[in-house]
C-alpha cells in the first residue's frame, strides 16, 4: 500500500527550519503591539486560604499603573465555567474567572496588575497587599479522602470529584480458580510540561468593530475561540483566535486558562492591547501539572504464567481545579491497561481526588503510566512464579491471528503488532547474551539490568469515541485546499503545531492526494478565520485526523482537475490521466506520457476562461471536506533498555536503548523519527529526574529549573529506532498517528530495568522517580543491617 | 509615599558590529533590551535565571547569558545574537545542518544552540560526541531529545573542517 506513495513517506526537511533556526521565527513576544499594556498576577503564598481583604490603595498610585483587578471585578466581565457532563460518578464543578472568597493552591492567581510596562506592573503587584485567613491544607491522596479533610471545593460533598468502576467477565472467579494471584503496586509522581516558551498572550480588542484579536500560542485554536466567546458573552463571529509560532505545549496550552481570559477582559474593558507572559516561576507553579497517580493492580495467573483476569484501582491527585473533567485522564489509563495482552475478565476502579496544588491536566501522553503498570504486572508475575519475563510476555501477547481484537473495555484493536515488536526488541537487544553479561557482571559486584514495556498508544480519538465516554464533542477535522489562479496551492486544517513541524507532513498529504510537489503546498494553521473549525492538536491526531483530512480534501481536488483536464485534452473522461508533480500525464500503451498540459492550465481555465469549462462544472478551484475517524486508532512499539545502577551513589547508567515501533503509514520519518526520540526524551526525563515537589503544607518547592530538573544531554541515551510498520485499513492511506507511545514505553522500560538489576538486593521499584537519592535509600531499607559500613 | 523612580539612562551599545544609542532604565535585562529596544527578537527568554539557555549571546566573543546581564553593564563591549549568524536563504553551516539532521522541533531552544556553537566549533573544531553533549548540557532543549543535535554539530564540524558530511 505505502509503496504506491511518491509524497507521502518522503524523507522531507522541514519547512519551519530556515525561519527558526536563523532567528527568524514569530512566537508571541516576538510581536510587537504599540501601546500594549502588560499584566502582573498577584499570586497566593498559601496552599489554601480564605480572602479576607485585598487592598489596592498604595499600588495603585504607582507609576505606570493603569488598573488593578480582582476577581469580583472579572466576575462582573465574564461568566464562570461550569464543567457538568453527563457522567456518572462526576460531580460538576464551576469556578470563577478569579478566585473571590478563597484559594486553593500556593500560586492561584489572585489579583491582576494592569501597567504601562511589565517592570512596572510586577512594581505594583508586589504591593498588593493581600489578608488571608489560612485553611488546612490538602496535600495528598490519603488526606483527602480522609473522612474529615477540608474541602478543596466547598461547593462538592467531598474530595473525591470523580468515582467509576467497570467489571467485565468474572475476575472474582478467576481469582478463586488461580494458580496464584500477584499484586504490585506504582506510584507515578507529578510532572510539569515545562514547554521552553512559557504560555502567554496579547488581547487586542478592536472597539469600532467589536472584535477580539487574540494572539496566544495554542494547540486548539477553534475550540479556544468557542470558549473564550461563551466566557466574554461574544459571539464566535466577535473573536479571532491567531497562534503564532510556538515554543513547544505537550498538552499544557489546550485549556483556556484564567489569566488568558482575564487579559482578554481587561483588554475590551480598557480598550487597549494587552499583553501577558508568564515567568518560568509561574508556570512551573501555576500553568498545570500531571500524572500523579497512585495504581495498584491484582493478577490472576495460571502456573505458566498466563493472565486469567486482572483487577486495576487508580488513584488520581487532580489539584485544586478543574480545568478538565475529572476522570478525563484517568479514564483513558483504565480503558486500553490490557492493551497488548489477551485479557477479557477485568475489573476497575478509578477515584479523583481534589487537593490543594495546581490543577491537573494532559501531558503528552496522558495515559503515560499505563505500560509501567501492565508491563510491571508483567514483570511481578515473571518474578512470582520464577518464569522469564519474555516469556509471560509471550504466552500473553497478541498475535495476528488474535485481530482484530475487542478489549475487556470494548476498545478495538486492529492492525497492531505487538508480538511482533516484542520479537523484535528482544531479538535485537540481545535477551540471551545480556543475560550472560549479567551474570558475569553481578558475580563481580556490579548491577546490570534489562527492562522492556510494549506499549499500546491510543492515538486519535473519534467521534464515536466521545460519545461512548458520555462527553459532548467531536473528534472531526476539516480542511480545505484551493488551487489559486496562478496554479499555487494553498491548503489550511484545523490543528495548530507547536513544534512537531506539521508544515511538511501535512503539505505531502495534500501533495500526494493532488498530484504536486510537496514543496509546492502551503498548509496554513492557527487562524481562526482562515483555517476551518477542527478540534486542533491533541494526543496523537495530527497524522490520522489533520493529515488524513487534508489528503481526502487533496483527492476530491484531483478529480475536479482531472476531469477539467479531460475536457481539455478532448477525452470523454479522466480515467486514463493522473497528475504527478503538477504536469498531467495520460496512460498510452503501458506507459503515463506528458500530455503538455499542467496544474496552472487548469487552474487558469477554472478562473479566467470558466465558460470553457465542461458543463456541470462550476468555475473556481475550491475544495472542503471534513473527516470523522474511527472511535479509536492505535499505534504499538515494544521498547528495551539495559541500565547499570551504582549502588554506591544511587546512579542509574543506560547503556543501551532501543524501541521497534509500528506507527503505520508514516507522512514523513524525518518528523516521525524526531517525534520519537522527544517523546522516549520526556518519558527518561520524568522517571529520572522531574518532579513537582509539594511540602506538607502545600507549598511548591519546585519553582525553578534548578529545582525542577528536566533531562540534558548527559542523562540521555543514544535511541534506536526500529521500524515495522503496518498501516491501519480503515484510515486514509493508512495512517495511524504516533508521538506520544514514547513516553509510555520509556517510564516502564526505565523502571522495569532497575527492577531488574536490583533484583539480587531484593528491591523492586514501585514508585518513581528513580533519584539518585531514592535509589539509596531503597537499598538502605531492602537490607538495612548487611550493607552498614562498619567502622575499623 | 513616593513610588520608585526609574529614570532611564542613555546607553551606546554595541551589538552585532552595529552601534544603537538608547534610553532604558537600569536595571533593564539585556535580554529584553535586545528584544525590546532593538528589535532582536532572535534572543529567547525561557527561564530567565540563567538555566535554560535560549537567551545565550556573545559578550565580547564568549557565550553569556542575557538574562543575567544589565544593558547597562554592555557599554564598551561588543555583543553578538543569533541575528549575526545567517539568514532565512543563507543559513550557517552549523543551521544547515541542524535543518537537514532535524535537530529543531518548536525551535525556541535553537538560537541559544546556534549562538553556543557557532563560537564552540570555532575554538574546538574537532570535537568527539562526548565534548559535544557536555557543552550542549548548558543549553535546555524540550522537544528533540538531543540526539540529533548532537549529530547537527558534529556533521557542521566536519564540513568546516572541509571534509565531506
Ligand atoms: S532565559 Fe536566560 S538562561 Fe534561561
Ligand atoms: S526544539 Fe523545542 S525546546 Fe528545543
Amino acid at each position: 500500500m505505502s509503496g504506491d506513495f511518491t509524497e507521502i513517506g518522503r524523507a522531507l526537511p522541514r519547512k519551519e527550519d530556515r525561519r527558526l533556526v536563523s532567528g527568524r521565527g514569530r512566537y508571541l513576544d516576538d510581536l510587537a503591539f504599540p501601546g500594549a499594556l502588560h499584566v502582573s498576577f498577584v499570586r497566593s503564598p498559601h496552599a489554601h486560604a480564605r480572602i479576607l481583604d485585598i487592598d489596592s490603595a498604595e499600588a495603585a498610585e504607582m507609576p505606570g499603573v493603569v488598573g488593578i483587578f480582582t476577581g469580583r471585578d472579572l466576575d462582573q466581565m465574564t461568566t464562570r465555567l461550569r464543567l457538568a457532563p453527563p457522567i456518572e460518578g462526576l460531580q460538576p464543578t464551576e469556578l470563577t474567572t478569579l478566585p473571590i472568597d478563597k484559594v486553593r493552591f500556593h500560586g492561584d492567581p489572585v489579583v491582576c496588575v494592569v501597567a504601562t510596562d511589565r517592570y512596572l506592573a510586577e512594581d505594583a503587584a508586589e504591593c498588593v497587599s493581600v489578608e488571608y485567613d489560612q485553611l488546612p491544607a490538602v496535600t495528598s491522596i490519603t488526606e483527602a479522602f480522609a473522612p474529615d479533610a477540608a474541602l478543596v471545593d466547598d461547593s462538592l460533598t467531598s474530595n473525591m470529584v470523580s468515582h467509576q468502576s467497570l467489571c467485565v467477565g468474572d475476575p472474582a472467579a478467576r481469582r478463586a480458580e488461580a494458580h496464584r494471584v500477584v499484586e504490585a503496586r506504582f506510584s507515578l509522581h507529578r510532572h510539569t510540561h515545562v514547554p521552553l516558551e512559557t504560555r502567554g498572550c496579547v488581547a487586542d480588542w478592536d472597539d469600532g468593530r467589536a472584535h477580539l484579536n487574540m494572539h496566544i500560542g495554542n494547540q486548539v485554536p477553534h475550540p479556544l475561540r468557542s470558549q473564550l466567546a461563551a466566557r466574554l458573552g461574544l459571539s464566535e463571529s466577535q473573536v479571532t483566535v491567531m497562534s503564532p509560532d510556538v515554543g513547544g505545549a505537550f498538552g499544557q496550552k489546550i485549556a483556556l486558562y484564567r489569566e488568558e481570559l482575564t487579559v482578554a477582559a481587561l483588554s475590551r474593558h480598557l480598550r487597549r492591547p494587552v499583553r501577558w507572559r508568564e515567568d518560568r516561576m509561574e508556570n512551573l507553579m501555576s500553568a498545570a501539572h500531571a500524572r500523579e497517580y497512585e495504581c495498584r493492580t491484582r493478577a490472576s495467573v495460571s502456573e505458566t504464567g498466563r493472565i486469567l483476569g486482572l483487577e486495576l484501582e487508580i488513584d488520581e491527585d487532580f489539584g485544586g481545579y478543574c480545568f478538565y473533567p475529572a476522570n478525563y485522564m484517568a479514564r483513558v489509563i483504565a480503558l486500553i491497561m490490557t492493551g497488548p495482552y489477551r485479557i477479557q475478565d477485568y475489573a476497575y476502579e478509578v477515584r479523583v481526588a481534589l487537593t490543594n496544588k495546581c490543577g491537573a491536566g494532559p501531558m503528552r501522553a496522558p495515559m503515560a503510566i499505563t505500560s509501567w503498570v501492565m508491563e510491571g504486572t508483567i514483570d511481578a508475575i515473571a518474578r512470582d512464579l520464577g518464569l522469564d519475563p519474555v516469556e509471560v510476555r509471550r504466552i500473553n501477547a497478541l498475535g495476528p491471528e488474535d485481530l482484530p481484537y475487542k478489549m475487556p473495555t470494548g476498545e478495538l484493536l486492529e492492525d497492531v503488532s505487538p508480538r511482533e515488536t516484542l520479537e523484535i526488541a528482544v531479538d535485537v537487544i540481545d535477551v540471551a547474551a545480556f543475560r550472560a553479561r549479567q551474570a558475569q557482571a553481578r558475580a563481580e559486584g556490579r548491577y546490570l539490568g534489562l527492562g522492556l514495556c510494549t506499549v499500546i498508544e491510543s492515538t486519535t480519538y473519534g467521534s464515536e469515541f466521545y460519545k461512548s465516554a458520555g462527553i459532548p464533542g467531536s473528534g472531526h477535522e476539516s480542511a480545505w485546499v484551493r488551487i489559486e489562479p496562478s496554479g499555487a496551492v494553498n491548503a489550511s486544517v484545523g490543528l495548530m503545531g507547536t513544534g512537531q513541524g506539521y508544515e511538511s507532513p501535512l503539505s505531502q498529504a495534500v501533495a500526494e492526494g493532488l498530484g504536486v510537489r510537496s514543496e509546492d503546498v502551503t498548509v496554513h494553521m492557527g487562524n481562526t478565520d482562515i483555517a476551518p473549525y477542527g478540534m486542533g492538536s491533541r494526543g496523537g491526531r495530527g497524522a490520522t485526523a489533520g493529515g488524513g483530512t487534508l489528503y481526502l480534501c487533496a483527492l476530491k481536488a484531483r478529480e475536479r482537475v482531472l476531469a477539467i483536464a479531460a475536457s481539455m485534452l478532448d477525452l470523454n473522461d479522466a480515467g486514463g490521466l493522473r497528475m504527478r508533480a503538477g504536469q498531467i500525464e495520460r496512460m498510452i500503451g503501458d506507459d503515463w506520457q506528458g500530455t503538455g498540459l499542467a496544474l496552472v492550465d487548469i487552474a487558469r481555465r477554472a478562473y479566467l476562461d470558466p465558460l470553457a469549462l465542461p458543463e456541470g462544472i462550476a468555475p473556481g478551484l475550491d475544495f472542503s471536506h471534513s473527516y470523522d475517524p474511527p472511535a479509536m486508532t492505535y499505534s504499538n512499539s515494544t521498547h528495551a533498555c539495559e541500565v547499570e545502577v551504582d549502588p554506591q551513589t544511587g546512579a542509574i547508567t543506560i547503556d543501551r536503548y532501543l524501541v521497534a515501533e509500528d506507527s503505520g503509514t508514516v507522512l514523513n520519518p524525518i518528523v516521525v523519527r524526531g517525534q520519537q526520540q522527544g517523546a522516549i526524551a520526556m518519558g527518561l526525563s520524568g522517571a529520572l529526574l522531574e518532579q513537582v515537589i509539594y511540602d506538607g503544607t502545600g507549598q511548591n518547592l519546585s519553582a525553578t529549573l534548578a529545582d525542577y530538573l528536566v533531562a540534558s544531554p548527559n542523562e540521555l541515551p543514544k535511541f534506536e529506532i526500529l521500524h515495522h510498520n503496518t498501516p491501519n485499513r480503515r484510515t486514509p492511506a493508512g495512517i495511524k498517528g504516533m508521538a506520544e507511545g514514547g513516553v509510555m514505553g520509556a517510564i516502564g522500560v526505565l523502571a522495569n530495568a532497575v527492577s531488574d538489576a536490583l533484583a539480587p538486593r531484593g528491591v523492586t521499584i514501585e514508585r518513581l522517580p528513580l533519584t539518585p537519592q531514592s535509589i539509596r535509600a531503597l537499598l538502605r531499607e531492602a537490607a538495612p543491617s548487611s550493607t552498614k559500613r562498619t567502622q575499623p | 509615599m513616593t513610588a520608585p523612580t526609574h529614570d532611564p539612562l542613555t546607553l551606546s551599545l554595541s551589538v552585532n558590529g552595529e552601534t544603537h544609542d538608547v534610553r532604558v532604565p537600569a536595571r533593564k535585562l539585556l535580554s529584553d533590551v535586545l528584544r525590546d529596544d532593538l528589535g532582536l527578537t532572535g534572543t529567547h527568554v525561557g527561564c530567565e535565571h540563567g538555566v535554560c539557555g535560549a537567551c545565550t549571546v556573545l559578550i565580547d566573543g564568549r557565550p553569556a547569558r542575557a538574562c543575567l546581564t544589565f544593558a547597562a553593564q554592555m557599554e564598551g563591549h561588543e555583543v553578538t545574537t543569533v541575528e549575526a549568524t545567517g539568514r532565512p536563504d543563507a543559513l550557517s553551516a552549523l543551521q544547515q545542518a541542524l535543518h537537514e539532521e532535524h535537530g529543531l522541533q518548536c525551535g525556541f531552544c535553537t538560537p541559544g544552540i546556534v549562538v553556543t556553537f557557532e563560537h564552540y566549533l570555532r575554538e574546538n573544531p574537532d570535537p568527539t560526541a562526548e565534548e559535544v553533549r557536555d557543552v550542549l548540557s548548558g543549553n535546555l532543549c524540550r522537544c528533540t531529545g538531543y540526539q540529533n543535535i548532537v549529530a547537527a554539530v558534529l556533521k557542521a564540524a566536519a564540513r568546516m573542517r572541509g571534509e565531506a558530511a
